[in-house]
């Protein structure tokens, strides 16, 4: 008896296949498509073989009652693998059609099946590892078929995994994502090149150009396993160039080396080597500004538990999700490198209220980083790694800390200080106030929103995806380091916080997801850049 | 300006202190002379981590900020507003105007190619990256070090030769200045100038920045009066925040070793260079070296060739399976 498996190469394990063990009712459907695969797939050696078994050893029976037998015989199978377990056992595992990749990995993608004991099991596994090896990127299609072992001995079978390569290793990507580095979102153009050395890795080089002209450009190498490691091991390197002069009156450089160590569904390790220049090439910074230009050696190791039960991450109507960030600074044992500690935590939590597929949707982010090391009291943050507040970037879809209020501008609030005065004229007009001030971000920032989003009741609007909500935001940063704690009560940081509240329309679209929001400030502070309006706001669309 | 007037402090942002010096960088130095000649207020605040950026030192008052590559430096632009002008005199003799000219470019070149070229690179090391973390120090330090060499038109072809000519000047500088100051205690009309900052901070740098193997230093030395001029300075105007009761009166006496680094324990040893016969050995021993290396790269590349041949019978050993039983 022969059950074979065929997998499309799109990648999608055949779902009745995996329920064989599901109920009888099933069974005809399943029946006929694996009889459709059989012939299909046991090409002419079978026919032979038919006509051959035809002409030496039975009788002359018709096509049609062959048929009707073998037919027979899956329906039989089938009941059998549905009452009771079958028991079987894996004699061999053949690897077919792989001229450069290794076996070994394969083969460790195909490990589970070797301690499959019942037939129920070894069809699960071999679903499960066809999905893993099409998800390595490296192969066209991936074929597994389950054979009977050798005659002598029973209850044994054999699986042969067939798998082709791709042709072309080399691959082309364009499109515009959204980057949480610079908090908007980007062109990138990458190139591919798939399973080089046959360990599975992927190389890519890419070059991405943002809207607030950051641009970055990198190359990095992801490997499935390596040695025996469970996770895959990415590594990659990157120079990337952001320009702050509107906001803070700085350029910042960073060549860096990261490593992703761990990355898993709720976990994920990275370290980042990475030498930092801050420059400023217009001259006109303020002093807090002044005192931070130069280089800097960041070695950190960053550590995220993740956790989201919601629904959508775009359009979140029921779940929570729940982040925690960790930055640790400063590993090298040099004590000249930047030393400091991160943390972000981020809370989401989403009901449906039923009418109109209409969600309430909360939402809390706090962060904060202080220095460590000698001095650390009177040392002041790093400012590429405070808190910036501001930007249009939705609360609801963004889960990477305290990043924004809608309606404030891209780094609008918080601590500002004056830039360095040009020219005689110190009478300043208060309308162009606020543009002489530098944002240097804050120490300790929390943000929160409330967000109703519902359906537009009109039928053209809903199959769009075309959505409307009305959202109040609130938010706080302030600054720790410098003895600057000292000054923290419960009644400044309470005034301190920021509010605004609006409503909008979300339209999501194939090339990106663009909100139009009408914010309305209800508190800000003499030097924030917030403006009550109209604003527009374009994120990636996944 | 008001801001100075009202009585807000000066703050004066410079490379790190070191070598005795209240800061060492030799571009930095002759500013705070200068605001030391001028006995105007002011902090000093230091900035560590940016060894290439040609906007240190600048001076801050209030939200004013003066850079140092802005309008000509910053003893200029503190002239141009009239924050302190000590030159108003001497800036119409021409004299003045070409020692000084003198001084900011051969004295200037002399100490950039001794500091990043001449010298072992321990001075610059300790002034600009001991306090940067050590992959960076020296990236930057390397690519400063080429930086000053394309700056000072030098290559392997004309290395020597810029060397000579560099020294020459600066000997011949320092003969003009010692010639010009004879035993006066400021260079013109008795009273301090920015010519006396400017070259009082070179001086200082070369003394005490400068290891003792470096030749610059062992030429300034062999003039007593310049070498007298720059302690008696230092002592007056420097050092007179520093509780150090060394600070003798003007006329030392040159044999009165009390202070370390005093006139008389000036040692000198400029190493003897013979790097003409250096560089051919170098050159032949690089040449040698390649060729070895191409051998090897050939040797190994017939090998790979000559073996790879053999191995092209591989088992195929899943092929043998093909037999598969289909019942």
């Amino acid at each position: 008896m022969a059950a074979s498996f065929e997998d499309n190469s799109t990648g999608q394990p055949k779902d009745d296949a995996l329920k064989s063990t599901a109920p009888a009712r099933t069974e005809p459907e399943e029946d006929n498509d694996n009889d459709d695969d059989d012939s299909q797939e046991e090409d002419d050696d079978d026919e032979e073989e038919e006509e051959d078994d035809d002409e030496d050893e039975q009788p002359p029976l018709t096509r049609q009652a062959r048929m009707q037998s073998d037919r027979a015989k899956m329906e039989a199978l089938f009941r059998r693998l549905s009452t009771e377990r079958v028991p079987v056992r894996v004699h061999d595992v053949l690897i077919k059609g792989n001229a450069k990749t290794k076996d070994s990995l394969i083969e460790a993608e195909v490990e589970a099946l070797k301690t499959a004991t019942t037939v129920q099991e070894l069809l699960q596994a071999a679903g499960i590892a066809n999905a893993r090896l099409q998800r390595l990127e490296i192969f066209d299609s991936v074929n597994i078929t389950l054979d009977s072992g050798p005659p002598e001995l029973p209850g044994t079978a054999n699986v042969v995994v067939e798998v082709v390569e791709a042709k072309n290793p080399l691959s082309g990507d364009f499109g515009i994502f959204s980057k949480p580095e610079a908090r908007s979102w980007s062109l990138e153009g990458s190139v591919k090149l798939k399973n080089l050395f046959g360990y599975g890795d992927l190389w890519d080089g890419s070059l991405a150009y943002g809207w607030d002209q950051t641009s970055e450009i990198s190359a990095g190498l992801s490997l499935p396993r390596f040695k025996g490691l469970m996770t895959p091991l990415m590594a990659r390197i990157s120079l990337l160039s952001q320009d702050w002069s509107k906001f803070s009156s700085y350029k910042e450089r960073a060549l860096g080396f990261s490593l992703g160590l761990l990355s898993s569904r709720n976990h994920d390790l990275s370290y980042n080597l990475s030498w930092r220049t801050l420059s400023d090439p217009s001259q006109i910074s303020s002093r807090t500004v002044r005192r931070q230009l130069g280089h800097g050696l960041l070695s950190t190791l960053k550590y995220t538990f993740k956790v989201d039960r919601r629904n959508s991450p775009l359009r979140p109507t029921q779940g929570y999700a729940f982040v925690s960030t960790s930055q640790l600074g400063g590993l090298v044992p040099d004590y000249r490198s930047l030393r400091f500690l991160r943390q972000e935590f981020d809370l989401r939590y989403a009901f449906p209220l039923g009418l109109l597929n209409a969600a309430l949707n909360f939402g809390i982010s706090s962060g904060v980083v202080f220095p460590w090391g000698n001095g650390f009291l009177n040392r002041p943050s790093y400012l590429p790694e405070r808190f910036f507040l501001g930007g249009n970037s939705s609360p609801v879809c963004t889960l990477g800390g305290p990043t924004s209020i809608l309606g404030f501008k891209s780094r609008g609030l918080g601590p500002a200080e004056p830039r360095r005065q040009v020219g005689e004229n110190s009478t300043t007009e208060s309308a162009d106030a606020s543009s002489e001030m530098d944002f240097l971000g804050g120490d300790f920032a929390v943000t929160g929103f409330a967000d109703l989003s519902f359906d537009i009741p009109l039928k053209v609007f809903r199959d769009a995806g075309i959505h409307g909500h009305a959202f109040a935001c609130t938010g706080s940063l302030t600054s720790l380091t410098e003895n600057s704690y000292r000054e923290f009560s419960l009644t400044k940081f309470k005034e301190s916080f920021r509010h605004s509240a609006g409503f909008g329309i979300i339209v999501p679209t194939k090339l990106f997801r663009m909100e139009v929001n009408y914010c309305y400030i209800l508190k800000k502070h003499e030097h924030d850049r917030g403006k009550t309006g109209v604003q527009f706001s374009f994120s990636s669309p996944l | 300006m008001e801001e100075v007037k009202n009585g807000e402090k000066l703050t004066l942002v410079t490379r790190k202190p070191c070598f005795g010096l209240p800061t060492a960088c030799p571009t930095c130095l002759p500013v705070y002379i200068y605001l030391r000649f001028a006995q105007l207020p002011f902090d000093v605040e230091y900035n560590l981590i940016y060894p290439d950026s040609d906007q240190i030192p600048y001076v801050e008052f209030g939200s004013h900020v003066v850079y140092n590559n802005e309008k000509g430096g910053v003893i200029q632009s503190l002239k141009d507003e009239q924050t302190v002008d000590l030159d108003s005199d001497v800036s119409g003799i021409p004299e003045w105007v070409s020692t000084k000219a003198m001084v900011e470019s051969w004295l200037a070149e002399a100490v950039m190619y001794e500091l990043w070229v001449g010298s072992d690179g321990s001075s610059a090391q300790k002034i600009y990256y001991s306090d940067l973390p050590w992959p960076i120090g020296k990236c930057l330090y390397f690519k400063q070090i080429h930086m000053v060499k394309q700056l000072l038109g030098i290559t392997k072809g004309n290395a020597e030769r810029r060397e000579e000519e560099i020294y020459r000047r600066a000997t011949t500088a320092y003969n003009a200045l010692s010639t010009r100051l004879g035993e006066q205690s400021f260079f013109f009309e008795n009273r301090p100038t920015s010519l006396d900052a400017i070259f009082l901070g070179h001086a200082l740098f070369t003394l005490h920045a400068l290891p003792e193997t470096s030749v610059l230093r062992s030429k300034l030395l062999d003039h007593a009066n310049l070498v007298r001029y720059a302690e008696n300075l230092k002592a007056e105007f420097v050092d007179a925040d520093s509780s150090s009761s060394s600070a003798s009166p003007s006329q030392s006496d040159p044999s009165s070793s009390v202070p370390k680094r005093g006139p008389s324990n000036w040692k000198s040893n400029p190493k003897s260079k013979p790097k003409r016969e250096k560089t051919e050995e170098e050159k032949k021993f690089k040449r040698r070296a390649k060729y070895f290396l191409v051998t090897q790269l050939v040797a190994v590349l017939v090998f790979i060739s000559l073996l790879g041949g053999s191995n092209d019978a591989e088992v195929e050993f899943e092929d043998g399976d093909d037999g598969l039983d289909y019942e």
